[in-house]
């Protein structure tokens, strides 16, 4: 249990600091996710907005903490704990969508892209010349799998006939077959396959979003932050499969400790720390002294549903940066996206109902 | 190469293209054999209809600056002014002259301003043969 608060403490710590951080490190060009036009990146209305989203967040994010830790000392139900981390992200969103809000208001009485010249830049060298995908990083995920089989096959004659089967915790038992022992090698297959995807996809089917008033300067940031984070993706990517080659050494040699969970969740959450604090820092546009080209990013808040999620039938690309974020979001506007979350929700109910079938 | 288009413009979008695609010919950042993205590619990436990148890309290849072909996309190429195109750049040159003179623009501004931006261009510009 002290397990289980530690990790969710530790998880809405992680948002509430990102939700904190955000607005500094998001683009001033889209303050909450709004396009504003250069001239009104510092307008009293966006400094008022970032204030009020921060003290929100702040006293919404200690409210839902208290709430949550009233109903688990009531109840005592754990299930309480990780939902407590969706809440935090219910609260934080609420808190966004309100300045968005607000500032979308006050952008369409101002007229604040009345007068500025729109205009689009594109880098053909993104496309002619494509960064590389970092191979390299992919092969400690590739070493640390092909490892967990080794020893998994090494280790099979002498496991136990009953093995202590962990999903996260060790939660049941199962009698030996190749399809219990090497469980938690397929789900190392499918994240794998699953994130080296996602990495391609951002590599070959990212669209950049450059801009027009700094466009040299703006596509050497994407590509240097398309390289990066897809380097950290595969990194977190051999930590999850790290993970799981801890979590199957211990299945394998009938090891039943309670700090089982932590051999899964430690790697991961660091993973996921990593590449959260690697993403931030590099998350804006430096000032390269660029001269401006007079230009302004078209206005082009219609295609971010809620301010958050990207829908664009019109759009070929399958990932574009976030606004209010770090890293991508899908268009899920693109029929192939819908394909490619379909299938996925597919595989994912077949797995489970041969789980709990078998 | 990076080609920004002014949405505003009264120029229109193809031809924006069009002159971006001379202009880094000339400057050197696009060179003979150099690749540009296909029509689709381009069109996505701008967000722009296919026909607009179509049509800019139709006019560099009846000028003879690009190849295009369905494997390798379209290529940049290089084919020397014959006289005629020569015939014709004089005449548009004459008329963007006559704009400076009659705007007013002292004769030794606009020189400054064409040695300025033919020595912009210097790094590709042919050597004068005698």
């Amino acid at each position: 249990m002290t397990l289980a608060i530690a990790l969710s403490s530790a998880l809405s710590t992680l948002v509430l600091v990102l939700a904190l951080v955000l607005p500094s490190i998001a683009s001033p060009a889209v303050p909450f996710g709004v396009r504003v036009p250069a001239r009104y990146e510092g307008d009293p209305v966006v400094t008022r907005q970032t204030r009020l989203y921060r003290w929100r967040v702040l006293v919404g994010g200690i409210a839902a903490a208290g709430l949550v830790v009233v109903l688990y000392a009531v109840t005592g139900v754990t299930l309480l704990l990780p939902l407590s981390v969706l809440l935090l992200v219910g609260v934080w969103y609420g808190c966004f969508f309100l300045a968005n809000h607000e500032i979308r208001a006050a952008k369409a009485a101002g007229g604040w892209f009345e007068g500025v010249r729109p205009g689009i830049a594109v880098d053909t060298g993104l496309r002619t010349d494509p960064p590389r995908f970092p191979w390299l990083w992919l092969a400690p995920a590739l070493i640390i799998t092909l490892a967990t089989v080794v020893i998994g096959v090494l280790l099979y004659p002498s496991m136990p006939d009953i093995l202590v089967v962990h999903r996260g915790i060790p939660d049941r038992t199962a009698v030996k077959s190749v399809a219990t022992a090497f469980s938690l090698v397929f789900v190392q297959l499918g994240v794998t396959a699953l994130l080296t995807g996602i990495a391609a996809a951002i590599v070959f089917g990212s669209r950049p979003d450059i801009d027009p008033a700094h466009p040299a300067t703006s596509a050497r940031w994407h590509r240097r932050y398309l390289t990066l984070g897809v380097t950290v993706l595969l990194g977190l990517l051999a930590l999850i499969d790290l993970g799981m080659l801890g979590s199957s050494l211990l299945m394998w040699t009938g090891t039943v400790t309670s700090w089982a969970p932590l051999v899964v969740v430690v790697p991961i959450l660091v993973g996921v720390v990593i590449a959260v604090v690697v993403l931030a820092r590099n998350n804006r546009e430096p000032d390269e002294g660029e001269p401006d080209t007079g230009l302004t990013h078209r206005e082009d808040d219609k295609y971010w549903r809620g301010g958050m999620f990207y829908v664009n039938r019109d759009d070929h690309a399958l990932f574009v940066a976030r606004r209010f974020g770090v890293g991508w979001t899908l268009n899920f506007g693109n029929p192939r996206v819908l394909m490619l979350l379909a299938g996925l929700v597919a595989l994912l109910a077949l797995v489970i109902t041969l789980r709990f079938g078998g | 190469m990076i080609i920004n288009v002014d949405l505003g413009s009264e120029v229109p979008i193809y031809q924006q293209l069009r002159d971006r695609i001379v202009e880094a010919i000339a400057g050197g950042v696009l060179s003979e054999g150099s690749s540009l993205p296909s029509t689709r590619v381009l069109a996505a990436d701008f967000g722009i209809n296919f026909h607009t990148v179509n049509k800019a890309y139709d006019l560099l290849r009846r000028e003879g600056l690009l190849q295009l072909n369905r494997k390798a996309g379209a290529v940049v190429t290089v084919t020397p002014g014959d006289p005629a195109f020569r015939a014709d750049w004089t005449a548009r040159a004459r008329t963007l002259l006559a704009e400076a003179v009659a705007r007013g623009v002292p004769a030794g501004e606009v020189l400054t301003t064409c040695r300025s931006v033919l020595e912009s261009f210097a790094t590709t510009q042919p050597q004068d043969t005698p």
